[in-house]
């Protein structure tokens, strides 16, 4: 045998040989196809309840967000025409950053981490196929979110303009050819550190995100904070973006395809001028193809070289041994309170330590709390009057709750599925099961307290809300994270998925699903219970006590005793979402069989 | 078939294998022994083209693992101590996947595909999503993905975990087959028996270095002590406060 020849010898010599690339392309094709068709038949069978949620809820997304935008185009069509143009540029600039870092993410994520990279990696496949291959896994999971919130707001741009239907025909081309780019880039970036820069990553990475964390928080400040005039004024929008001017930057794809859009939507004069704005468009376009062409052929060849080296340094890392003493934190934790109680305590002290210790929990956290927080801390700067700050309090109050939902769905309902892969642990010790489902509700309610209350207190004081509000909307906020936890917890005990390791699979299957909704309905009830007789009482301050006829529903919601009522109702809907879950779970939980 | 040509791998400033050289002939089935930590994962994954060795050169069937891995990756077959499968195809299906993947004929594969579905008692199951498997049900599965393409080498890291014992007798069977025919086996185990029943020769390795090569035989020979049990003649080589075999260089 020839160690030199292609083809094999000796017995796998009758039986096998390499694959060209083309037969390795359509031979991956058709293990996509057949798994998407195995997994979209699964969901039709076995979730269509979920199945027919998602996409109802999603099709009411995208139509909120293409009224939203057909507003917005409408209000800023009669401004400056270059007003879009910086718009589209700002939007699509921020786009392609998040999407080199979450393309980078995720592309490390499958091509390094993943079982199936470890099996496709002892196959005869080429690496540039490999890379091809998870790519394309990439790119979808990392765009899907701009294709559903830049749809309709193109979309919406296009009806806005009365553009002709070549612009609409060539929306999808111009999404995806720009997708490619920043994704491609994020692929380039994450395989060359991996390869020739082990040691490295982690610090690079680290000091990528804070520096671009830097940047966007300047970006704000800079944009928000200095602008003199009237908030929402023609004005103000000038002043606000002609700060983001930086992103107008000729050799940045964010502007190719900015300016192929806005070539495409306009309508000429005349036929000779559509043609011409039609060409431009398509240029753009061509240059987009082009650009994501070519990087996708530096990916592939830094592939083909880079990919097993970097997949053989990362194998070969042995993680650091640290020393983890008892923080004190979590000594003082354990001590407080009764000897009965100690076991409790002493789950959620482990929950604690698991949350501190796994970066993707407590990094998203921290990022979602931090822009409200960044946002919060910037209110003060679009000058609000009295009748719109309540209004945003509450707003602000909601956008609270909706991002503790999503923690709550994301990282508390799967607490109870994990448990039970470890149950024989848990099992065995001298536990009631009920305390486990108690110290995961205590866990994230106390947990999500300190966060929530400061954001909402942050907010009040940015907005200059009376005292009375401040209490309301802190009173509401601890009902809120009483209830989102009960929901997340109890649904969680009562549906648990044992089977299942993966918490983002969980929390996105039927239970977490549902959850969801159930949390976002309970945050809509709460605000608005507690909202509506707030300004009917700010209402009958600002106009007297004749702006209602007398003995009208409307006056005594208005009143004192209305605004008490709507809080007491607000504390009831707080225990019933708290404990109707609650009991359920516990009942199912007592009688599990993991 | 299989040789390791003066092979180190280190991890920063550990080093996990040595020095290792090695060659195992066609038609031989070869054990790899050794406690914990001692290198053994190392060594298979160096063989299948998962890690690259920090010096020195892994070759199968004459391509090198590092120069020419798709070629190499041609001749040999893998079972890991993990399987991992499609979740979302079923077990017939992920079995056309790999004889596709390795450029087989058509009809070559549909016979291959029916005589290992047989071969590993799949009928009941292949046409079932994996998802639905047991660790067993698994294993053989990829067994039977492994001798598909009917590999020169076949390389097998723990290789009866979660098998039953009709399972275990089934792969015990094939591999004294197969490698009767030719095929060249490199198996890791904790499995001392298996390994005494089965292997021709074996290596022991401790720390990362191959402290004995040779047959069951030999090691007696070699150790000089008085039993009969494997496992007490590798507790002993294997024990940091024993004293070295007679004849092992310093």
């Amino acid at each position: 045998m020839s160690p030199m020849s292609d083809q094999p010898t000796g017995s796998t010599a009758q039986s096998c040989r390499l694959l060209s690339i083309d037969e390795e392309s359509r031979l991956f094709l058709r293990l996509r196809a057949q798994v998407a068709w195995s997994s979209l038949w699964s969901m039709l069978s076995s979730a269509r309840l979920r199945l027919s949620l998602v996409i109802l809820l999603s099709a009411m997304f995208w139509g909120s967000l293409y009224g939203l935008f057909v507003e917005a185009f409408t209000f800023l069509d009669s401004l400056h025409a270059e007003v879009i143009s910086l718009l589209f540029n700002a939007f699509f600039s921020s786009l392609m950053v998040m999407l080199v870092f979450s393309t980078g993410i995720l592309l490390y994520s499958g091509l390094y981490c993943s079982p199936e990279a470890r099996l496709l990696m002892t196959l005869p496949v080429r690496e540039e196929t490999i890379f091809a291959h998870k790519f394309q896994e990439a790119i979808w999971f990392a765009s899907w979110g701009f294709i559903l919130l830049g749809s309709p707001m193109l979309v919406a741009y296009g009806v806005v303009r009365h553009s002709p239907w070549t612009y609409f025909a060539l929306l999808l081309p111009f999404m995806v050819s720009f997708v490619v780019i920043p994704s491609t880039i994020g692929s380039i970036c994450c395989m060359a550190m991996v390869a020739w820069m082990p040691r490295l990553r982690v610090h690079a990475l680290t000091a990528c995100l804070v520096t671009m964390c830097g940047l966007g928080l300047w970006l704000a400040w800079t944009s928000l904070s200095s602008v003199k005039a009237d908030s929402m004024s023609a004005a103000w929008f000038e002043q606000t973006f002609s700060r983001l001017a930086i992103t107008e930057q000729k050799l940045l794809p964010s502007w190719w395809l900015s300016s192929g859009l806005i070539e495409a939507a306009r309508v000429g004069k005349n036929p000779g001028e559509s043609w011409a704005a039609l060409g431009e468009a398509v240029s753009f376009l061509a240059l987009l193809v082009a650009n994501g062409m070519l990087l996708q052929l530096v990916a592939g060849w830094l592939a083909a070289r880079a990919y097993r080296l970097g997949y053989s340094e990362l194998v070969g890392e042995v993680p650091a041994r640290r020393q983890r003493p008892i923080g004190w934190f979590d000594q003082m934790l354990m001590n407080a309170g009764s000897a009965a109680g100690r076991p409790l305590r002493l789950l959620v002290v482990k929950d604690l330590r698991l949350f501190r210790r796994d970066i993707s929990q407590w990094s998203q956290f921290v990022i979602f709390f931090g822009l409200l927080g960044l946002y919060f801390f910037n209110a003060r700067s679009f000058n609000y009057n009295n009748a719109y700050a309540s209004m945003i309090g509450f707003l602000n109050l909601a956008v609270v709750g909706l991002i503790l939902s999503t923690f709550t769905t994301r990282f508390v309902f799967p607490m109870i599925s994990l448990e039970g892969r470890r149950f024989w642990i848990l099992g065995l010790l001298p536990l009631h099961r009920d305390q486990i489902v108690w110290s995961k509700f205590l866990f994230s309610f106390l947990g999500g307290l300190l966060p929530c209350c400061g954001l909402v207190l942050l907010s009040d004081v940015m907005l200059g809300l009376p005292r009375r509000a401040i209490v309301i909307h802190e009173i509401c906020c601890v009902v809120l994270c009483m209830g989102l936890s009960g929901i997340a917890v109890g649904l969680g005990a009562k549906m648990p998925d044992l089977r299942e390791s993966s918490p983002a699979k969980i929390s996105s299957g039927f239970g977490g699903t549902l959850s969801l909704v159930v949390s976002s309905f309970f945050i809509i009830l709460v605000v608005v219970t507690a909202a509506l007789p707030t300004h009917l009482f700010l209402a009958t301050h600002a106009f007297g006590a004749d702006a209602f006829a007398r003995g009208d529903w409307l006056a005594w919601a208005g009143s004192t005793q209305g605004l008490l009522a709507s809080l007491s109702a607000v504390v009831t809907l707080g225990f019933l979402a708290t404990f109707v879950p609650l009991v359920l779970g516990l009942r199912a939980f007592r009688q599990l069989e993991p | 078939m299989i040789e390791f040509d003066h092979v180190t791998r280190t991890y920063g400033p550990k080093t996990a294998v040595s020095d290792l050289t090695l060659a195992i002939p066609r038609g031989e089935l070869f054990a790899l022994l050794g406690p914990n930590g001692a290198g053994k994962t190392t060594t298979i994954k160096m063989l299948v083209g998962l890690l690259r060795p920090s010096r020195g050169a892994v070759r199968v069937s004459g391509f090198d693992l590092v120069k020419d891995a798709r070629s190499a990756h041609l001749h040999v077959g893998y079972v890991p101590d993990e399987p991992m499968l499609y979740e979302k195809l079923t077990g017939r299906e992920f079995l056309w996947f790999i004889a596709d993947m390795f450029g087989m004929p058509r009809h070559l594969a549909t016979k291959r595909i029916a005589a290992e579905i047989e071969h590993f008692e799949l009928g009941d199951f292949a046409d079932d999503l994996a998802e639905s498997y047991s660790l067993g049900m698994r294993q053989r599965l990829v067994f039977a993905a492994s001798l598909l393409h009917d590999p020169d080498v076949l390389v097998l890291d723990e290789p009866m975990v979660g098998l039953d014992p009709r399972s275990v007798r089934i792969v015990k069977d094939l591999l004294a087959a197969r490698t009767r025919e030719g095929m060249t086996v490199f198996m890791s185990t904790h499995t001392l028996a298996m390994a005494e029943e089965m292997a021709d020769r074996m290596g022991i390795m401790v720390r990362g270095q191959l402290r004995f090569l040779g047959t069951v035989e030999e090691l007696r020979e070699q150790m000089a002590i008085e039993t009969t049990s494997l496992e007490q003649l590798y507790l002993e080589l294997t024990n940091p406060r024993a004293a070295r075999p007679s004849g092992e260089p310093p």
